[in-house]
């Protein structure tokens, strides 16, 4: 009788909840991310004299965005290639690791006089390139948020404000066909 | 069997000049060597797409002619202990060349996806380290009191680069391949004209000025117009593409000026040395004065030996000089279509100089 009654409950938790789905509204069509192409920087600089807005881009980083636009590998930059890329990532420290390996046999095999001060050399050299790795990650920098922290106050004052900006390709809305930038800044 | 370190070496080694001669004919050779680097520094840096043209055109098929020859001279009769050495150096050259040649061919017919070029070249690139690191290993099983083993390390460090950047790796051989010549010309001057090597090396030095130099005069200078087909392959070449914040001004003129030097040591220099050193004896008669000439089979040990292959050397030879009157006439037709194939073929020298190299240190 106990079951019977456990499996009544449980049909009737099944049926509300396909009744409660089903009056769940149409998920909306989610909107297509904007795609990422290009990190670069921005610099925002106040300018008394100017009677138009000027958006001056370098002729390397035009390079990098029509390179980027194109969608070719080998114009990525080494920074962008290595992140985009984790199979090389992965080869490039096993070979790495293997190097570093075979050179330790080596020199264990081939020195017998000073063969302990070459392996200790060895180590601290590894060591000191793990501790590099390890520091250039911890010292990868703020979030992007924090160089543009102080804009409002920059631009009142009159100074310039530096930070780091995404460039995204998106598609033509009815708000117009220029340009937006959107910065990170939180109201205070 | 004729020792490949003492082939035809013996005769070329000149009798202990006078001081003063001796003296005279170093400085000689430094001021023309000094001549030479500096005008093509020049012309490198004045004109660097004409230069590149001519330059390739004239001396690119020759040079590899001289090149074949030169390691014709070097090739021993008999492999003896180094059969392991020369079986991984041609089995590599075979492979490596079949591969870089198809690796293009592949590709036009879609058999990989866009971005997987990068993995491919790394792929070609650690193959080819791999190569290089078992031919030095070999070659240093060969020499006694020597342990050349560092050579795997030192490659599988290279490899890791490689697979970081590849397509900067594969620019650094463009760069670097050129200056492989002048590490033969130190070899040969060490063996036959000992006493110029001194001043040689000094005059070395004076490569790192030249490079810097023309960094400073046309780094600022605007990039080179590469609107047509051909001058755009000669900027990508010289790595106008991944270079983008570097002028394309800088970058061909250096390719061009080490190019240049690279022709200059294959056609000019090697060449010249052995007729210069046997002058300098007088004493050799007519007919060893008549075996210094370059199209003469017989100078050659492997075609002059008894148990040798004159007749493999000669149809080596003639079909060399077809190549390169074809090479003329492609270039004729179609420079721009003839260059990257001459550049894509002539991996094939790039690599066959890394074991003839080995064997002379």
């Amino acid at each position: 009788m106990k079951k019977l009654f456990s499996l009544c409950i449980l049909c009737l938790l099944l049926v509300t909840a396909v009744r409660a789905n089903a009056d769940v509204a149409r998920p909306k069509a989610s909107p297509e991310t904007p795609r990422i192409v290009l990190h670069t920087r921005l610099t925002i600089v106040p300018d008394s004299k100017a009677y138009e807005g000027r958006l001056q881009i370098s002729q390397s980083s035009l390079q990098e965005l029509r390179a980027a636009l194109a969608n070719t590998p080998g114009n990525e930059s080494m920074a962008q290639g290595i992140a985009h890329s984790s199979t090389r990532t992965i080869l490039a420290g096993l070979f790495m690791f293997l190097s570093l390996s075979f050179a330790g046999v080596w020199l264990a095999r081939s020195v017998q006089t000073r063969s302990q001060k070459m392996i200790a050399a060895l180590l601290m050299g590894a060591a000191v390139i793990g501790a590099a790795a390890i520091i250039g990650h911890a010292n990868a920098g703020p979030p992007g948020s924090y160089y543009w922290r102080k804009l409002p106050q920059n631009l009142s004052k009159g100074a310039s404000t530096d930070g780091g900006i995404d460039i995204e390709i998106v598609p033509d809305s009815n708000e117009g066909r220029g340009m937006k930038l959107i910065l990170p800044i939180k109201p205070q | 069997m004729e020792r490949t370190a003492s082939i035809d070496l013996a005769a070329w080694r000149s009798r202990p000049a006078p001081l003063l001669r001796r003296h005279l004919s170093t400085t000689a050779f430094v001021c023309v060597l000094i001549s030479c680097a500096c005008l093509s520094a020049l012309l490198a840096s004045w004109l660097p797409l004409q230069v590149s043209v001519v330059t390739v055109f004239l001396f690119a098929g020759p040079h590899n002619w001289f090149e074949l020859r030169y390691f014709l001279m070097r090739l021993p009769v008999r492999f003896g202990r180094s059969r392991n050495f020369f079986l991984t150096a041609f089995a590599g050259i075979g492979v490596l060349t079949l591969a870089y040649v198809a690796l293009p061919v592949l590709y036009a017919f879609g058999f990989w996806p866009d971005n997987a070029w990068s993995t491919i070249l790394a792929s070609w690139n650690t193959l080819m380290l791999l190569w290089l690191g078992s031919l030095v290993w070999l070659r240093g099983k060969q020499r006694l009191r020597r342990d050349w083993s560092w050579a795997f390390p030192v490659a599988l460090g290279l490899c890791s680069i490689n697979w970081v950047a590849p397509e900067f790796f594969s620019l650094a051989i463009v760069y670097l391949h050129p200056l492989v010549a002048l590490w033969f010309l130190d070899r040969h001057l060490r063996r036959t004209r000992p006493e110029w090597l001194r001043a040689y090396r000094r005059c070395l030095s004076l490569l790192p000025l030249l490079l810097a130099g023309m960094f400073w005069q046309l780094t600022r200078t605007p990039s080179l117009p590469d609107d047509n087909g051909l001058f755009w392959r000669i900027t990508q070449h010289a790595g106008a593409q991944l270079l983008p914040g570097v002028s394309s001004h800088v970058l061909v003129a250096v390719h061009v000026f080490l190019e240049m030097l690279h022709y200059g040591v294959w056609l000019v220099a090697l060449p010249l040395i052995a007729p210069l050193a046997k002058q300098a004896t007088e004493a050799l008669p007519a007919a060893a004065r008549e075996r210094g000439r370059i199209w003469d089979v017989k100078t050659v040990p492997v075609a002059r030996h008894p148990r040798g292959f004159p007749k493999l050397v000669a149809t080596a030879l003639a079909f060399g000089v077809f190549l390169v009157a074809i090479l003329w006439l492609g270039f004729s037709v179609d420079y721009a279509t003839t260059r990257d194939i001459y550049f894509t073929v002539a991996i094939a020298h790039v690599l066959a100089e890394a074991p003839f190299l080995l064997r002379m240190l």
